[in-house]
């Protein structure tokens, strides 16, 4: 029917008039690829808006010394003397140590207790749901309610951590958790550990959801045991996905803030200041804003280091 | 290598059953091919002689030893799956030397079995890149090779061919048959395809909702079903099926069939009550012959399908004969209760519309009882 009601018109007298109407005819097959372009850029210009231009005022401002950065105020002479000053600063050197005890242990027990809790989830049992949607509940809970919630735990006077040491008889008088560099430390470490570990644990047990039933059933008459199925079937398969949640799960301890900020602010004796307390602290406490920038520089490039260390070796798609 | 018994076993799920009573005696170095419609078990069957499943009753037993309870690994039985189930991360040589370095066996010896296997299977160049680098039928002899190292005692395939394209898949099933005879070894195989059971097995099991329908030799399920189910599944086209009412004289027992009285080739004696019953006649496409022959009967063709060697002449059934039960399922069909189909092989033109002459003889009628749908012989 629809044949019929288009007047019969010679089809070259039509082609013509049709392109004319429509001055970029994307449908052609040369240019299929122009939508894509055109619907990539308002991303691609928000992020050079949002992201990158800070950046290289950032990197900018880190080569000047600068007090309060003002946009409207000429710049300042190029110098090194930021970065002069921060590389021979025990301060940064410390700060830097800290965000890697930080970076390994956070990173290393949240894919440990991710991995392990993901394993027992993906079993059948009855409640399952339930423990599932209590091991991705840390994940639901805002950063800052979080760290109330471990503030009071490890309060001195009334926290319930101190009432469980006293009570199980491992110390005798309470322990001042924020005073003490070590305790203050393993407390920031728990609490990020906390936070952190449901992130794994989902897209592990995302991953191994789509482990296809058969490969076990193959190895199980191959005569793999269980420790042997984790080792040769589990780990391998899920290795893609774990390395991307690894580098995730490092970015985030790399720069997380508010934990870290609302529990100790970076304190007891700079014990617990990373990279980017320092960076705030300097920017925003001191107003050395040249000096913050330099640190920020420096966090920057090593997280692009630690990612590519990690994601570089995993590049490869396995299916 | 060794035979295989299976006594008994029952599965369900909950208040579903799956399987009941399965009972099969399998000699050493038989190829046996379990075959049926989607969902009747076949592979739960399989899965409950791997010890992938656990069997709500019954035993099983390999090589006289009672595995019922034992772990997949220690059943010594190698198992070929659907998809494959090649490991990703590892090598064509690794993923074929799993099984043996599960259990512990030297480097040397596994290498040495490997490419041995390969070399059997023709995938010696391969061994090397993985298996997301393999086509399809090359990641199926990879999977048959996984299998082959592990010299057991049986093969368990579940449907290995059905993710190929047909052609493949009928070069497939040659080399898994010239792999049988070569190796020896006992092998159970399931497929839902007839033609692949025909063609590979030394026996067929027919299984239908979990019961076994028939166990026979391909030449003797296609000669003599043992029902309904068993003579519609086997055969490509479908057995015909035409509804009769059975008169019985001092000649025998006869029904009328294209409005002719034809005479069943079963003895009276051999169901006392049926005259006056209804009964349903089989007649295979291939046993219809164009030109006259000891039954003929004059037709229009609804449709002629040709094949190039071979004719389908599809015919209405007379109005006497229609209303045989869809219960035979065979490979294709909705037409089953109204029309007819023959197979002519060189019968010249023949057009939809134009009087044919068609003709069959009685002798090769199958009878089967309407209620219990069981031979009649
Ligand atoms: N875990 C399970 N729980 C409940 N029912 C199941 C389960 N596994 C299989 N079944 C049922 O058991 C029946 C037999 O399944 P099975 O996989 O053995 O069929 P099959 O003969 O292999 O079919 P196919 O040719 O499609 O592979 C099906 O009806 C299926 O729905
Ligand atoms: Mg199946």
């Amino acid at each position: 029917m629809s044949t019929q009601s288009i007047p019969a018109q010679p089809l070259a007298a039509r082609a013509p008039g049709r392109r004319r109407r429509f001055g970029l005819d994307l449908a052609r097959p040369s240019r299929r690829h122009w939508l894509g372009y055109l619907l990539l850029a308002p991303a691609v210009l928000l992020i050079a808006l949002i992201i990158v231009y800070p950046l290289f005022i950032s990197l900018d401002l880190s080569f000047q010394n600068v007090g309060i950065a003002r946009l409207d105020q000429p710049r300042r002479p190029f110098t090194l003397a930021n970065y002069e000053r921060l590389f021979t600063s025990a301060e940064f050197w410390m700060a830097c140590w800290v965000t890697f005890k930080l970076l390994v242990i956070v990173t290393g027990a949240c894919f440990v207790l991710g991995l392990a809790t993901a394993l027992l989830v993906n079993n059948r049992f009855r409640g399952r749901s339930i423990a599932r949607l209590f091991v991705a509940l840390p994940w639901a809970v805002p950063e800052v309610i979080a760290v109330i919630i471990f503030a009071w735990i490890f309060d001195s006077s009334f926290g319930l951590m101190n009432w469980l040491f006293i009570t199980l008889g491992l110390t005798s008088q309470t322990i001042n958790w924020f005073s003490d560099p070590d305790a203050a430390f393993a407390v920031v470490a728990i609490t990020m550990i906390w936070k952190g570990y449901p992130f794994v644990s989902i897209m592990a047990l995302a991953g191994l959801q789509s482990i296809p039933e058969d490969f076990y059933n193959a190895a199980k008459v191959d005569g793999a045991n269980a420790w042997q199925r984790f080792t040769n079937i589990t780990i391998p398969t899920l290795m893609p996905v774990l390395g991307v949640t690894i580098v995730l799960v490092m970015l985030w301890v790399f720069r997380d803030f508010s934990i870290i900020y609302v529990l100790t602010g970076g304190g007891p004796l700079k014990a617990t200041q990373t990279l980017s307390i320092m960076t705030y602290e300097q920017a925003f406490g001191f107003f050395k804003m040249g000096y913050a920038s330099a640190v920020g520089i420096v966090t920057l490039v090593l997280c692009v280091l630690a990612s590519l260390l990690m994601v570089g070796r995993r590049a490869e798609a396995m299916y | 290598m060794a035979g295989i018994r299976i006594e008994n076993v029952r599965k369900s799920y909950g208040a579903v059953t799956v399987l009941r009573d399965f009972n099969l005696d399998i000699a050493d170095g038989e190829f046996v091919v379990f075959v049926g419609p989607s969902g009747c078990g076949k592979s739960t069957m399989l899965k409950i002689l791997a010890g992938l499943e656990e069997a709500s009753g019954g035993r099983v037993l390999i090589g006289e030893r009672d595995v019922t309870d034992l772990a997949p690994g220690d059943r010594d039985i190698a198992m070929v799956f659907q998809n494959y189930a090649l490991y990703p991360h590892l090598t064509v040589a690794r993923n074929m030397g799993f099984g043996l370095k599960m259990r512990g066996m030297d480097r040397g010896e596994i290498d040495r079995r490997v490419s041995e296997a390969a070399k059997i299977l023709a995938v010696d160049h391969l061994l090397d890149r993985r298996p997301k680098e393999l086509s399809g039928g090359q990641r199926q002899r990879v999977a048959l090779g996984r299998a082959i190292v592990r010299e057991p005692q049986a093969f368990l395939m579940d449907e290995p061919l059905s993710n190929l394209d047909a052609k493949l898949r009928v070069h497939m099933r040659a080399e898994i048959s010239a792999l049988h005879k070569r190796l020896g070894v006992t092998t159970i195989y399931v497929t839902h395809d007839q033609i692949e059971a025909m063609t590979m097995a030394d026996r067929i099991v027919i299984m239908r909702d979990g019961e076994i329908q028939q166990i026979a030799d391909p030449d003797t399920m296609f000669a003599r079903p043992e029902n309904l189910f068993v003579a519609g599944f086997i055969g490509s086209p479908g057995m015909n099926f035409l509804l009769g009412n059975v008169t019985a004289d001092e000649r025998g027992a006869r029904v009328s069939l294209f409005g002719q009285d034809v005479c069943l080739p079963v003895p009276l004696a051999a169901v006392p009550g049926i005259a006056g019953r209804p009964v349903i006649l089989g007649l295979r496409p291939e046993h219809i012959g164009p030109a006259h022959g000891p039954v003929s009967f004059a037709v229009r063709p609804r449709l002629v399908e040709s094949l190039g060697s071979e004719k389908y002449i599809y015919v209405d059934l007379p109005h006497e004969n229609r209303g045989a039960p869809a219960d035979a399922k065979g490979a294709d069909d909705e037409r089953r209760g109204d029309a007819l189909i023959a197979r002519l092989v060189d019968a010249g033109a023949v057009a939809t519309g134009e009087p044919i002459t068609l003709s069959f003889d009685p002798a090769r009628l199958h009878v089967f009882d309407a209620e219990t749908h069981r031979a009649i012989r």
